[in-house]
């Protein structure tokens, strides 16, 4: 309910253009600048040769286009002594992020369904132990985790990730799937239960076909999350194995050479991209994971 | 040996008595309606006959046969729920097919049975939609079909109707009624609202607090009543309780009512011997509206009619009837007259009193007083 | 719903169907309490050793608390965290509302402007550093683009500057979130009751004041919420900072994220990497705690 609205319907019948509607939408498009500039910036300083941007003004369109430095980005510049660009890093990061993300979204599925409608003595419990899991500082685990994965021969691997990945994306996928089965009527289960379903064939032919909205928030929830981590990937994975992140942040704050302006803002759009298209296409389930992995669903 | 036996159930929360040792026995093909307030149990003793919630003390037999350690999916049973549980991700054949794709029946005979079960709702040109796309009676339909196409032992019924709005609960209540005449099923049908429970049950059962109160047919359960809350609670407008008082007048036992100008005393023709023992002692009478009447209304073939001029209240014409409200023993008394001349409010009119028809009632402990050979006619089976 | 009547002695697939749930449950369960439990205590436990490049056993006591105490680093970091959160959770909060009001006000192009604020919010921190690391470069940034457009005195050189360097981090963290934060006060918006408001309107009182006397007040528990929310990505706040500063010029951005790692990864002191760590839980357990319990405790029937 705006207050606007309904006061300006009680006020002035007609539809004029008063100041404060000026001001108020000058306000709206001048964040909206603020905000897209800094993407604008990214963008354009990419297509620029290097030469346009040190003498160039930082806001102007290139004067010169140039694909020159997303080549670059994607296959020839070097990253540490490796010199092939980030596009290996990139391929690291769909290895990680497809199994992280099916895995732990089926656990999730499942620990939702379990702690809502077969609910035992104490599930309260339990869901408080998994949910406070969403929201440790990953510091407490850096040190025990290097060690577990040097055990298990999984350190500097992309596996490594997968595996720290689905541990502490439990948190989140069961908490989604817990507050949308919560809201399922029992009823269900007890109509399909006197059908003579059991536990599985109740979830897989039931609950989960009705469990579609969620799944979408699940998943672009977990696939943005892994995507854009760089703690557990600086922590663990080094070298060849590392993701994208890892990859961009030693390209940009590398301390060798001329920096390549253009280049790095080329590669941090490689590993903008693909979260940005995911947001783009599905901004509301973007948002509704947000918000339920923030305030209880 | 009964059908359905409920014997001594009772299920406990923690800490909570939620059933307080309950005894039902009903015989195939009766329509058993488990009716009272929220929170009286029913519903959790209906979710233990289906095997959905566990029996803390007490047996459950079905035709012969304990049934208490017995999966749901084994017992035998169908259910219809309040919010129809329909399955969002399946049609409504997918829906009505589940239970019979879950017992392993062949594609060939389910759609078979599906087509019968389809046709016999008239839901045959749903068949193909998903429940989201059916009206809140078609969903209905498709809740008791997916119930029938099963052909159970015994149908359990969660307050089927009470999502509808008031014209199709009427309208599916015939239905269910005929469905069941027609089929002879055994059901039992939980519902809070006492018109349903008449119209629909061979047998009924008024529960209240975890207890049985009353378990009899309609008619003696209305007629009948075991105790003030029973009495209370079937019926509508509901049976008037006036406060009286017992005597004895010329020989003969009478009730005395406290009115504004003079005392009335109804004479005793019903639970005579019984209520000899409370004479001097304060009752509570129960008189339902269509016992006071119009003398002209009254019946005089099978009642016995007595009659006194009283102050008339306020006048409620319902179309069909007319209540006339007065005072009596302190409380309003509503009765019931024909609509055609009413009395002014303010005036004083005739009223007629089907004594054959009063009943009294205990105050303190509310239990009904009857004389032991009436007791036959509605066993009482709650424990105290 | 588990509440079924019970298997006594049935069949195995029966007794199977009676456990299958907590076995479907087990392996999170068991997930969970190695790598989340069992590595909290492991972690505090070796905060209390001698651990340096291998953990090492023996109980030390407090000697690596009150090395982290005396931490000259652990000062500054505990300083910037406090300075970073307090301007992030402010800023974001203030500018988050201000921008959820704006947009309430029934405009046009509402999803348009709505998906322009939220998006920074999809991009790791690592993009967003590197952004504005460049945006604000001090060379060829913001600085050089001012002085293009004529205003020569301007100067921004914030990024290396030691003492300013943590508000550009505030700058590009209040940047990436303010979205989120409006996300969650407009949806607290749309839920008050417009009735409300509209007998506000018929008592006379003006659009600032049905805001600031019967909205706002209203919006407390999304205010709790964005807070929270907040305060715990600044304290576990490290990509961004890396990315943007490294935690420098010297260590003038540190923050016990990055006090944390580079103890536990560059200096192989375990256990004073673990004593941060260890606070860091501490706190963040503090606030969130409290917070989930309130959130999730089910009204009483």
């Amino acid at each position: 309910m705006s207050v606007a609205t309904s006061a300006r319907a009680a006020s002035s019948p007609g539809r004029r253009i008063t100041l404060g509607r000026a001001i108020l939408y000058a306000l709206l498009l001048f964040f909206a600048v603020l905000y897209l500039l800094p993407l604008y910036v990214m963008l354009t300083t990419s297509f620029k040769p290097l030469a346009e941007i040190h003498q160039g003004n930082m806001l102007a369109l290139p004067e010169q286009w140039t694909f020159a430095p997303w080549r670059e980005a994607w296959g020839s510049a070097c990253i540490g002594l490796e010199c092939s660009g980030v596009h290996g890093y990139f391929f690291n990061s769909i290895k990680i992020v497809v199994p992280a993300v099916l895995i732990s979204g089926l656990l999730g599925a499942f620990n939702g369904y379990v702690l809502t409608k077969w609910k035992f003595r104490g599930h309260k419990i339990v869901f408080g132990l998994i949910l406070f899991s969403c929201f440790i500082p990953f510091q407490i685990i850096l040190l025990p985790m290097a060690r577990v994965l040097g055990i298990l021969h999984l350190a500097n691997s992309t596996s490594g990730l997968v595996l720290v990945h689905i541990v502490y994306g439990i948190g989140f996928t069961t908490l989604f799937f817990r507050n949308y089965y919560a809201n399922f009527p029992d009823e269900l289960v007890r109509a399909a239960q006197l059908d003579g379903a059991g536990f599985f064939t109740i979830f897989f032919r039931i609950l989960l076909p009705a469990s579609v909205p969620i799944i979408v928030v699940t998943i672009i929830w977990q696939f943005t999350n892994v995507w854009n981590d760089f703690l557990f990937g600086v922590s663990f994975a080094s070298g060849d194995s590392a993701p994208i992140t890892v990859a961009l942040n030693n390209l940009v704050n590398s301390s060798t050479g001329v920096k390549a302006y253009n280049v790095n803002m080329a590669a941090a759009m490689v590993a903008a991209v693909p979260t940005l298209l995911v947001y783009i296409l599905a901004g509301k389930y973007f948002l509704r994971g947000l918000m339920s992995g923030s305030v209880k669903g | 040996m009964s059908f359905l036996h409920i014997h001594h159930v009772h299920k406990r929360f923690g800490e909570t008595h939620v059933l307080k040792g309950v005894d039902i026995e009903i015989e195939k093909g009766d329509f058993l309606v488990l009716v009272g307030p929220s929170g009286c149990g029913k519903s959790t003793l209906l979710n233990m006959i289906a095997g959905l919630d566990s029996i803390s003390e007490g047996e459950l037999r079905l035709d012969g046969q304990r049934i208490n350690e017995l999966h749901p999916s084994k017992r035998d049973i169908a259910m219809v729920f309040q919010s129809y549980a329909l399955y969002p991700s399946m049609t409504v054949a997918g829906n009505i097919g589940f239970g019979l794709e879950m017992r392993k029946v062949p594609r060939a005979g389910r759609r078979a049975a599906i087509q019968r079960v389809a046709e016999l709702l008239q839901i045959e040109n749903l068949l193909k939609r998903k429940p989201a796309q059916l009206s809140g009676g078609q969903r209905q339909r498709v809740a008791m079909g997916r119930a029938l196409v099963r052909d159970p032992q015994l149908f359990l019924f969660d307050e089927p109707l009470s999502n509808l709005d008031a014209k199709l609960r009427v309208d599916m209540r015939t239905e269910i009624k005929q469905l069941h005449q027609r089929l002879g099923t055994t059901i039992v049908y939980v519902t809070h609202d006492q018109i349903e429970a008449m119209t629909l049950a061979t047998r009924i059962a008024v529960m209240r607090a975890g207890e049985l109160q009353q378990l009899g047919t309609p008619q003696s359960v209305y007629d009948d009543p075991n105790n003030l809350f029973v009495a209370g609670f079937m019926g509508s407008p509901s049976m008037n309780l006036v406060p009286a008082r017992i005597a004895e007048k010329a020989g003969a036992l009478v009730a005395l009512i406290e009115t504004e100008k003079a005392t009335l005393a109804l004479p005793i023709v019903r639970d005579r011997q019984a209520l000899t023992d409370w004479c001097d002692k304060a009752v509570m009478l129960g008189l339902r509206p269509e016992a006071i009447t119009d003398p002209a209304s009254a019946n005089r073939d099978g009642g016995e009619i007595f009659e006194a001029d009283l102050e008339v209240d306020l006048v409620e014409p319902t179309g069909a009837d007319l209540y006339v409200v007065t005072r009596l023993g302190g409380t309003n008394v509503n009765a019931r007259m024909r609509p055609g001349s009413p009395p002014q409010s303010g005036t004083q009119t005739r009223f007629a009193f089907d004594v054959s028809r009063m009943v009294a009632f205990d105050p303190d402990s509310e239990a009904r007083i009857r004389d032991r050979a009436s007791v036959g006619s509605a066993p009482l089976a709650s424990s105290a | 719903m588990s509440d079924t009547a019970s298997p006594h002695g049935k069949g195995v697939r029966e007794r199977l169907q009676h456990w299958l749930p907590k076995l479907v449950l087990s392996p999170s369960c068991v997930l969970i309490l190695f790598f989340v439990y069992g590595f909290i205590a492991w972690t505090s436990y070796i905060s209390f050793s001698d651990s340096g490049m291998m953990p090492d056993y023996a109980w030390a006591g407090l000697r690596q608390w009150s090395r982290l105490w005396s931490s000259w680093t652990w000062g500054i970091a505990l300083h910037n965290i406090w300075v970073f959160g307090l301007l992030y959770i402010v800023s974001c909060t203030v500018l988050g509302l201000l921008l959820a009001i704006l947009l309430d006000q029934r405009i046009r192009a509402e999803g348009a402007l709505r998906t322009i604020y939220l998006y920074p919010m999809a991009l790791s921190f690592i993009v967003t550093g590197t952004a504005w690391q460049w945006f604000l470069n001090p060379g060829l940034g913001l600085e050089k683009t001012m002085h293009d457009l004529g205003w020569e005195s301007f100067s921004f050189n914030w990024l290396i500057d030691a003492n300013m360097a943590i508000y550009t981090v505030v700058i590009a963290a209040v940047w990436q979130a303010t979205g989120f934060v409006m996300a969650m006060f407009l949806a607290g918006l749309r839920g008050i009751d417009g009735e409300m408001i509209k007998a506000a309107q018929i008592d006379g009182a003006p659009a600032w004041k049905i805001y600031a006397r019967i909205i706002i007040p209203q919006l407390r528990p999304v205010f709790l919420s964005a807070i929270v929310v907040l305060a715990h990505l600044a304290i576990k706040s490290f990509d961004l900072i890396v990315a943007m500063t490294g935690g420098g010029p010297g260590n003038a951005t540190a923050v016990p994220a990055t006090f944390m790692y580079s103890y536990a990864f560059s200096r192989n002191e375990m256990g004073i990497a673990a004593a941060s760590a260890v606070f860091m839980l501490a706190v963040i357990a503090a606030l969130i705690i409290p917070y989930l319990y309130s959130e999730l405790r089910e009204p009483r029937s």
